[in-house]
């Protein structure tokens, strides 16, 4: 089955465009197929989640997108970049250029403080960070009381705003995030995801998110179900309720 | 809970291997060592008691072996022979004989050693080749000799006699010396006992040897020898003799024992800082399932047994490998020795008992040993860290106790190394400085966590400003955990301390050296007879005179004379030729016949100071009053200890012979001309040798840089032992800090930039341990130099100190090498996958 975005933003060129995306882990009777043929794109601009039940390869998914790990089958495109293919260093070089991640933990480098965090990647990069953009992505995260702080002094949540504003920095093309509120509380969950909201709406800013949680996908655009390695569905506009019907539906 | 042990073994195997090796080095270099000396020490023994046997009883002068120089007198010879049940009795005659060599000149910097060859059963010489002399003008040659000096068989060789006459011999065989040391030195010639005798001037027997008829057992027949002889003698079986042989050589491999097992232990101490740094580490990493452990209802006596069994049996496992590697050790260094044709026996390498149980018992008490702390703080888990998401970094706050302790230590130390270089110099005040670097080292040791810090700072200064990110992020991975840097580092610190001293010993020393050299060797060529000892003929001091490519020629004579009022011989002697004595006080106005010039370090001991008299008992002049005018200085003065006018010397002693010719070139003429002037003087006679200033400098450079390098290569075993244990604490870091990589790449870092960053923290690492041993070895080394000599010289051999500094470096890469690249290879999603 095929989905093709057809929301708000139709017109908008996509982000990322995975064509029959195939993933196999191990061989002959051990093989697993995480991924078995995966049509999808991800529109500019735009807050997309990806659901489905545990092992159905939303993580697999994010990963080949991502370019952290090789596909087995199909075509992965950045932009106007093809991933698949790529040698390590040239994949390397697009992750520092045009991708943010957040983890669902250990996002941050416990020897650096919550601002050397955030300018990381542009460091790591060489480059310099938009300090107008810098002050912006700080009083949208509320961080300026926190920046000369370490991880270790921070909460999950402030943690988790510490990644979000790292993600946002360097603005790039694409920021996927894995579970962003896995581990935080409702309260620190719905900052962070509105943030993650806000800096789409507000600096124009793509993002891919995977996530187990109905009201976390509310936050998006637009969600995309995966079940046992395809995909099945999908929901623009969702609210809680519509997501959780849509799971039901896919597990029962 | 052993199951549990057992398969934590299992599993950090990988992590244990490095640790396991730190310790196998260790142990391999102490149990070689004693595999080596005991293999030698058999070797004698199995020798001497080879000699043993062809002797029945041995007579020795009394004191003999002990060192003395006692002969016995050839009455005794016949007194032995007419004991009853004497088969034969041979006296060894024992003495020196000099050897001409091809060119003309005597061999060697010492006369070559001349021995009589006892015949029939009796003879203990191994003749090699041809036949032992028969008859007078026959001798054989040591085989080294034959051989260096291209001798053969047939040949006639020609030899000075005590009186410096010179005889012709016609070698007719070549014989091995065994393990005699100082024949193999100075090598030897064999004569009959009579030539011996002649050769030598020896007017007695060194050793007696005694032939029993078959009908009195040794024990016996040794009775009945002493009994005819009484005293003045030492009579021994032979069997005594060769146990008496034997642990006289075996003193000098307890010192080689020693000397070794020194370097031995150094490594060994190395190796404990690398296990205690390898079980501190892998305890924090498993923080979570010792609390697992201990929820599940382990008590904290059953997690520290754990521990120390793992660590049992790491050190078991370790200290067998360690003596199967001596073994090899022990062997190989056999091998060269015996390449090198030392004369020292050899045999099979062998593990005697003494050597299992040392290697094994210091291996395991090591490891044990260095696993008690971290052990003891992995019983301080509480349970309820099991529960813990995040894994807490782990901080350092300097402790009060902590400061206070090292300062103490700091203090203490510095105080005895100050109150040791104030010192008279000498051995004291030598051991005082080791003492005292001990305790700073400990102090250093202590404080190590808090140094850190800021030496991270300083040493990473240029990577963090050359490598950018990677670069700064390895800088500040190096100072995140202090005490584990901390203890990295110090064993590293060890071994680089050491060798700075080593160097800085070595290049004061020389320093030193070359100063008084040019005080006491002014000049370009010396005269003198072989090993410093007889005369010279005056001619040839007067042929120099006469030569236009030399400009000054100094003629040194003394001779040993009795002083009034002091015990022993004085050098007495004179000067001729342009000569200015420096004076340390009064003055050389005055210098005739009935005045003497003192050196200070003999006014000393003879209590006199100028203007006093000494009465010197001459051979032609009787007892003589002479007035003290000037001292000078000994130290650096080629004079005599009594110098007196050169026609005084010669109313008072004769037409003595030159000591020494000291001779300098004329402006403008090349080394080698000068050199074949004095050369050409000097070839008439055998034993007028010609040494130049810049050979005997040579010779000293030669032996020194000898020294640096055994030492620093046996140092090089415990600089080994430390980077394992570099390379252990990266892999460790590198393993606990999985995830933070994934990180980096997943944000854009590269794998050669990961690679890199793992690379920067080990050389930080690297330079930190040896910016310490560096300061810590020069202050050491300065201490030591002014414990050595009155008026020492410090020499900072800086570009040999930055060479440590600059391998340190190169070595804590080469650490780094296999932890980096196992850190770049990993998977990104694999290793965010990892809890
Ligand atoms: N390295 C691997 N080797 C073998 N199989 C794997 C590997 N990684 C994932 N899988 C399998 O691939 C499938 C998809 O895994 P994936 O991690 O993508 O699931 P997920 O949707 O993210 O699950 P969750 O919601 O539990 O995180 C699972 O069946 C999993 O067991
Ligand atoms: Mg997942």
């Amino acid at each position: 089955m095929t989905v093709t975005d057809t929301g708000v933003r139709r017109r908008a060129p996509h982000a990322v465009v995975a064509r029959g995306l195939t993933k196999v882990y191990g061989q002959g009777d051990a093989a697993v197929h995480a991924l078995r043929g995966v049509d999808v794109s991800f529109a500019t601009e735009a807050f997309t989640a990806i659901m489905g039940p545990s092992g159905s390869g939303k993580s697999t998914l994010m990963h080949c997108l991502a370019g952290l790990d090789t596909v087995t089958g199909g075509t992965v495109h950045i932009g106007d970049v093809e991933l698949t293919g790529l040698g390590d260093k040239q994949l390397t070089k697009l992750r520092r250029e045009r991708i943010g991640f957040i983890f669902q933990a250990f996002n941050l480098l416990p020897t650096l403080t919550a601002e050397q965090n955030i300018r990381l990647p542009l460091e790591i990069a060489g480059r310099q960070a938009d300090q107008a953009l810098f002050e912006k992505v700080i009083e949208t995260v509320g961080l300026r009381d926190r920046l000369k702080h370490r991880p270790t002094e921070l909460s999950g949540g402030q943690q988790q705003r510490v990644a979000v504003a790292r993600a946002l920095i360097s603005k790039p093309q694409v920021i996927f995030a894995d579970e962003p509120t896995g581990n935080l509380d409702s309260r620190s969950g719905a900052e962070v995801l509105s943030f993650l909201r806000a800096s789409v709406r507000e600096l124009g800013q793509t993002i891919v998110m995977v996530t187990h949680d109905p009201l976390a996908a509310s936050y998006a655009d637009r969600v995309v179900f995966l079940h046992d390695g395809s995909l099945v569905s999908e929901l623009y506009q969702p609210t809680p309720q519509s997501v959780l019907d849509t799971l039901l539906k896919l597990e029962g | 809970m052993l199951r549990t042990t057992l398969a934590g073994l299992r599993a950090h195997r990988l992590r244990l291997l490095l640790t396991a090796l730190a310790i196998t080095l260790g142990v391999g270099f102490i149990a070689g060592t004693f595999v080596l000396t005991d293999t030698i020490r058999a070797g004698f023994a199995r020798t001497f008691a080879a000699d043993a046997d062809r002797v029945d009883v041995a007579v020795l002068p009394a004191g003999a072996t002990q060192g003395g120089d006692d002969v016995l007198p050839a009455a005794t010879l016949e007194k032995v022979r007419a004991v009853a049940g004497v088969a034969d009795a041979q006296g060894l005659i024992r003495g020196s004989a000099a050897l001409i060599g091809s060119d003309g000149k005597v061999v060697g910097d010492l006369p070559t050693g001349a021995i009589s060859i006892a015949e029939g059963p009796l003879n203990r010489t191994r003749i090699t080749s041809g036949r032992a002399p028969a008859a007078a003008g026959e001798a054989v040659l040591d085989e080294n000799t034959a051989k260096t000096r291209k001798f053969a068989v047939g040949d006639t060789v020609t030899v000075l006699d005590h009186d410096q006459a010179q005889h012709r011999f016609t070698l007719v065989g070549l014989f091995d010396v065994g393990v005699d040391q100082e024949l193999g030195f100075t090598g030897a010639l064999g004569y009959t006992a009579e030539d011996a005798r002649r050769m030598t001037g020896v007017k007695g027997f060194a050793e007696i040897d005694v032939k029993a008829d078959g009908t009195t057992d040794p024990a016996r027949l040794k009775a009945a020898v002493a009994a005819a002889l009484g005293v003045g003698v030492e009579v021994m079986t032979g069997q005594e003799l060769a146990d008496v042989l034997a642990s006289a050589n075996g003193v000098s491999t307890d010192f080689i024992t020693a000397g070794l097992l020194l370097f031995g232990l150094v490594a060994m101490l190395v190796a404990a800082l690398v296990i205690y740094n390898t079980f501190t580490i892998l305890v924090a990493q498993r923080t979570r399932e010792m609390a697992l452990l201990r929820c599940i209802g382990a008590t904290k006596g059953q997690v520290f047994g754990s521990i120390l069994l793992e660590s049992a049996v790491v050190g078991l496992l370790s200290s067998l490998l360690g003596l199967l590697a001596g073994l090899g050790l022990g062997a190989a260094a056999l091998a060269v020795l015996s390449g090198l044709e030392v004369d020292i026996p050899t045999g099979t390498a062998e593990l005697t008992p003494r050597t299992v149980i040392a290697g094994l018992a210091l291996g395991m008490v090591v490891t044990v040993g260095a696993a008690l702390l971290p052990a003891r703080s992995a019983t301080r888990v509480a349970p309820v860290a099991a529960l813990r998401t995040q894994v807490e970094e782990r901080g350092f706050r300097t402790g009060v106790l902590r400061s206070v302790v090292s300062g103490l230590f700091l203090a203490v130390g510095a105080g005895v190394i100050a109150y040791a270089v104030s010192m008279e110099p000498g051995e004291q005040a030598l051991f005082a400085v080791v003492g005292g670097g001990a305790v700073v080292f400990l102090g250093v040791l202590a404080l190590g966590p808090v140094l850190v810090r800021p030496l991270a700072a300083f040493t990473g200064w240029v990577p963090r400003r050359l490598f950018g990110v990677p670069g700064r992020l390895a800088v500040d991975n190096s100072r995140r955990n202090p005490s584990r840097s901390a203890t990295t580092t110090v064993a590293l610190t060890i071994g680089v301390t050491l060798m700075t001293m080593m160097s800085v010993l070595t290049a004061s020393t020389r320093a030193t050296a070359n100063a008084q050299l040019d005080e006491q060797f002014p000049v370009d060529y010396m005269v003198s007879a072989q090993a410093g000892e007889g005369t010279v003929p005056r001619s040839i001091a007067a042929d120099l005179r006469t030569r236009p490519e030399l400009s000054s020629v100094v003629q040194l004579r003394e001779v040993p004379a009795k002083v009034g009022g002091a015990r022993g011989e004085w050098p007495v002697g004179t000067f001729e030729g342009p000569f200015t004595v420096v004076t340390t006080s009064g003055s050389m106005s005055g210098f005739r016949a009935g005045t003497v010039v003192v050196g200070d370090t003999a006014a000393g001991k003879l209590g006199v100071k100028v203007g006093d008299q000494i009465r010197v008992v001459t051979e032609e002049a009787g007892t003589v009053p002479l007035t003290v005018i000037a001292l000078y200085d000994s130290g650096s003065s080629p004079l005599p200890d009594l110098t007196v006018p050169a026609a005084a010397f010669q109313e008072y002693f004769g037409a003595v012979d030159d000591s020494r010719v000291m001779v300098k070139r004329a402006e403008g003429v090349p080394a080698d001309r000068g050199r074949t002037v004095v050369e050409a003087a000097a070839q008439p006679y055998p034993t007028a040798l010609v040494s130049s200033a810049a050979e005997v400098r040579g010779e000293f450079d030669q032996a020194l840089d000898m020294m640096l390098m055994i030492v620093t290569g046996l140092l090089g075993l415990a600089i080994l032992i430390s980077l394992l244990g570099i390379a252990n604490t990266l892999s460790l870091s590198v393993h606990e800090r999985t995830r933070e990589s994934a990180l980096l790449r997943a944000l854009g870092l590269t794998r050669p930039q990961l690679r890199g960053m793992l690379t920067v923290e080990a050389l930080v690492l690297g330079l930190i341990g040896a910016l310490v041993g560096v300061v810590l070895g020069i202050v050491f080394g300065w201490a030591a130099v002014q414990t050595m000599a009155d008026s020492p010289r410090f020499d900072l051999p800086v570009a040999q100190v930055l060479a440590f500094v600059a391998l340190s470096g190169v070595a804590g890469v080469v650490a780094a090498l296999l932890p980096a690249r196992r850190a770049a290879r990993a998977s990104i999603v694999g290793a965010l996958a990892t809890s």
